[in-house]
């Protein structure tokens, strides 16, 4: 009887191994059929973004194939698999990480004019490697009922000693504040940016811990009086099925740094032509169509990012916020800094 | 006719080359990706090394034992005195007790993390609730996102581990122990600690051995709660610096460490082996407790049950009614589903198979070499994810390329790339990283029967084959049963190998609630989760149900 069962039970195991993995591999992607297809390698997980595939595909009949995986490790991916990649456009958050995948030499050149039109200059690689497809700034965020945004001025004036004690920012482990401190190197030398983290890490209100959206809830609780954040987080809190989190947005300014000096650090998205892509056309295609005026409103009004086609409808949100000065620094030179800015706020105890 | 033919297959079979072939072959195969990490700590350094050693390394190695001392021994602690509770006596709700505390295991603790943090966020329903009340409350009070939050996470979401294997060692085979200590007036806490600790001990080693190694390599808790352990380190250095040399050499010094600590443990261990001497384990009677002490039992058991269980469930459902309007994709929860089950699946009876093949041969073997063995294709649970997903990435485009010429004549068209485009890969990471989980439950199995029932088939004339189908498997169903379960639960729970490895368009359900928990949208990720949850429950309903059928 035992036995019996036993038997059967291994024999379904091994049988559904055997077929689980024989119909996957039958499934495997295979481009250059009668299908007309784009491969994508997405660091970039949003529901927007699909459904603008999905759209994509309504309006092209070209089938959008996804793999979405943490940036880096999809570089290393498509390093490794060489010239029989499959993969045609490489999409991620954060120009410094675009950069390091030119530099891998896994990109080419994007040729279309359609693009050139819709995307401005200062928000595409110089080469044309990559294409940014939206941004999100670097903002301060103030306690309405504590601070006078008066008290606030620049990214450099948070280091200094009145701010002991009052501020909150989310730990160096996270790709936003590395690349807000490679831009920093970038503008003000290796050495004044170490004394800076140094004062970042001495004037903070707690231990870095959280995310962003965390930060800006400390800072309502009390714990601090200013916090360092994403732009769309706060659009994602005034946004939220929670109405805690609502009050929350309601009662934090939004403040753009900078603004008479060197201006707001930004963070883009791109996309990225793959050097051995099989099906360029359609992935440049697919460039064109998410830097298009619609696409960008949908960008921006699904998860509250700047667009970068400057035709493109913003929310109301991002329009209440006004205009404002962005840092005009090349992003390769953030991938090139990113190294050194992991370094600096290691030496400098900023967790 | 027969008789000739009959012998001679025993004869063939009394030779155990067979078994060592396939068990090195299988070892061989699963090192692959393994070795190719620990031979990257040899290679020469580069220029980031010497940042990494005098700033990161000490201050990342000591939180990282902190926590994985604390959570082990909290967790190890919480884990076998549950089970000497529920397995030993006998208090109101005790038969609901003893599956129920098994089910926090299917909560991934990342997404414990994310909801516990929330609900005691200044916007969660504990403060909320609290400022209703006019208590304008100290946020200090409500920090779980520290080292000891993550202590904690880590106990009460990864105790079942011990539990389960102390409560099933205990049950069955615990009897003759706990009779003749209570007969000779031991009761109560000495009997606990001078008898049930000392054997428990392979069981409980074995659980928080698990324990240890999920908390070393998490990545998804001690990200967000800003603890500064070794994996972290690794993830700044890849995704940080760009370097991913350094990265794979500091999992190779972090994968070496813990190999020199599980092999000195075997070897201390080795000389202290408990096997019956009165045939089968006797089952442990349960004592009746009355009054107080039954209403504290019951009491304890649930309120562990509802912090490990019914607390985050019941939030994550309120999140879910949320969100429920606005989820856009649904429709999509059959498919994402399907995939994890799939994988999970197929992974989880791959690894069985190998397990009881190599550990068959690990205990006929014994000596070092045994040891050696098992702890060599466990390996993988004690690297972090990626590093392992980068090791199997490599061994199957390599793959690709050596058959290149196969599929030119196959016809497959224009793509080069046919195995590291399909599941098989994932499956493949799957059974590298997990034959931990699997092995441990069989290996645990074999050490509960003992050899002596093999030995005896063996001097009867039995053929090690023969002695395994006929002898062992039957008594291991349980282990095995246990150890499938275990294995598929960690897996469909699973994410950093499932985000690398996945073909295209494969979606699970863990990758689904990431996607809304990386992106800080805890609400729209409780869907998944509870999903997730729901298959874990599925999977613990199952291996209850058959151990109690199986016990009477």
């Amino acid at each position: 009887m035992r036995k019996n069962f036993l038997f059967k039970l291994v024999t379904v195991a091994a049988l559904t191994a055997v077929f689980a993995t024989g119909c996957a591999s039958g499934k495997a992607e295979r481009e250059g059929g009668g299908e007309k297809v784009v491969n994508v390698y997405s660091a970039r997980h949003y529901d927007v973004d699909k459904q603008l595939y999905e759209k994509f595909t309504e309006e092209t009949g070209i089938r959008v194939n996804v793999i979405e995986g943490n940036a880096q490790e999809l570089i290393e991916r498509i390093k490794r698999e060489g010239e029989s990649t499959p993969a045609d456009l490489f999409i991620t958050v954060d120009g410094g990480i675009l950069n390091s995948a030119k530099t891998a030499g896994i990109l080419q050149p994007i040729e279309s004019e359609t693009i050139d039109s819709q995307v401005p200059s200062h928000l595409r690689d110089k080469d044309n490697h990559w294409i940014g497809l939206s941004t999100r700034a670097r903002v301060i965020v103030y306690a309405k009922d504590r601070v006078d945004p008066g008290e606030l001025s620049t990214y450099e004036d948070l280091a200094s000693d009145k701010w002991k004690g009052r501020l909150l920012v989310r730990s160096s482990t996270h790709l936003y504040n590395q690349s807000l401190v490679a831009s920093l190197i970038a503008l003000n030398g290796e050495e004044q940016t170490r004394e800076w983290a140094k004062g970042i890490a001495a004037n903070l209100a707690r231990d870095p811990e959280g995310g962003d959206r965390d930060q800006a809830k400390a800072v309502v609780a009390g714990v601090g009086d200013v916090a360092i954040m994403n732009s769309y987080y706060v659009g994602h809190l005034a946004a939220s099925e929670n109405p805690e989190e609502v009050k929350v947005a309601e009662s934090i300014g939004v403040f753009f740094p900078n603004q008479e000096t060197t201006g707001t650090h930004i963070n883009i998205s791109g996309a990225g032509l793959i050097r051995h892509s099989k099906n360029k056309a359609n992935a440049i295609r697919l460039i064109e169509f998410l830097t298009s005026e619609e696409s960008q409103a949908t960008f921006s009004s699904a998860n509250f990012e700047f667009p970068v086609n400057p035709k493109a409808e913003l929310p109301e949100l991002l329009k209440s916020w006004g205009e404002f000065q962005t840092q005009q620094i090349d992003f390769a030179v953030l991938g090139d800094n990113n190294a050194k800015a992991v370094e600096i706020m290691n030496e400098a105890g900023w967790k | 006719m027969p008789l000739p033919d009959r012998f001679r297959i025993a004869e063939l079979a009394r030779q155990p080359k067979g078994w060592t072939t396939v068990s090195l072959l299988s070892a061989a195969i699963l090192l692959l990706p393994i070795l190719s990490v620990l031979w990257s700590g040899l290679r020469p350094a580069n220029e980031n090394w010497a940042h990494i050693r005098q700033y990161m390394l000490w201050d990342h190695v000591l939180p990282t034992i902190r926590l994985a001392v604390c959570a082990g021994a909290a967790a190890g602690m919480l884990g076998v005195a549950l089970a000497w509770l529920v397995a030993a006596h006998d208090f109101p709700l005790r038969r609901l007790l003893r599956w129920a505390l098994a089910l926090p295991l299917a909560i991934p603790p990342y997404i414990a993390a994310y909801t516990y943090s929330n609900m005691l966020s200044y916007t969660g329903i504990v403060q909320q609730t609290l400022r209703g009340m006019g208590v304008r409350a100290n946020q200090a009070w409500f920090d779980i996102m520290s080292e000891p939050g993550a202590v904690f996470i880590f106990t009460m979401f990864l105790y079942p581990y011990v539990f389960l294997i102390t409560r099933a060692y205990l049950e069955r085979s615990g009897g003759s122990y706990v009779e003749n200590a209570r007969l000779l007036g031991r009761s109560g806490l000495p009997l606990f600690f001078r008898v049930v600790l000392p054997i428990s001990r392979p069981a409980l080693a074995g659980g928080v051995t698990l324990v240890a190694y999920e908390t070393l390599t998490d990545y998804g808790v001690v990200n967000y709660y800003g603890v500064q352990t070794l994996t972290i380190a690794i993830f700044k250095t890849w995704f940080g610096m760009y370097d991913i040399d350094s990265a794979t050499r500091l999992g190779a010094w972090f994968l070496a460490g813990i190999l020199g600590v599980v092999v000195l443990e075997r070897l201390l261990r080795r000389r202290r082996r408990y096997s019956e001497t009165t045939g089968r384990g006797t089952p442990l009677k349960a004592v009746r407790l009355t009054g107080a002490k039954a209403a504290l039992a019951t009491g304890a058991c649930l309120l562990v049950l509802a912090v490990a269980f019914l607390i985050p469930v019941a939030q994550l459902a309120q999140w879910t009614g949320w969100t429920h309007g606005t989820f856009a994709v649904r429709s999509e929860f059959g498919r994402l589903a399907g995939n994890t089950l799939k994988a999970s699946l197929a992974a989880t009876a791959i690894i069985l198979a190998v397990s009881v093949v190599v550990a068959n041969t690990a205990r006929s073997a014994r000596g070092a070499f045994g040891a050696a063995l098992a702890r060599l294709v466990t390996a993988g649970y004690a690297v972090p994810g990626p590093i392992i997903a980068i090791g199997v990435l490599s061994l199957f485009i390599a793959l690709d390329r050596l058959l290149a010429p196969l599929y030119a004549g196959m016809g497959t068209g224009s793509a080069p790339l046919v195995l590291s485009l399909s599941l098989a890969m994932l499956i493949a990471g799957y059974v590298v990283r997990f034959m931990a989980t699997g092995y441990n439950a069989v290996e645990a199995g074999f050490e509960r029967i003992g050899t002596k029932y093999a030995e005896a088939s063996r001097t009867l004339g039995a053929g090690v084959t023969r002695t395994f189908f006929r002898v062992d498997l039957p008594m291991l169903r349980g282990s095995l049963l246990g150890g499938a379960a275990l294995t598929f639960v960690e897996i469909a729970k699973e994410l950093p190998l499932t985000m690398l490895l996945r073909p295209f368009n494969f979606d699970t359900l863990a990758t689904k609630a990431y996607q809304y928990a990386g992106d800080e949208r805890i609400y729209q990720a409780a869907a998944p989760s509870l999903l997730i949850i729901g298959i874990g429950l599925a999977s613990v309903f199952l291996l209850n149900h058959l151990a109690g059928s199986g016990q009477k």
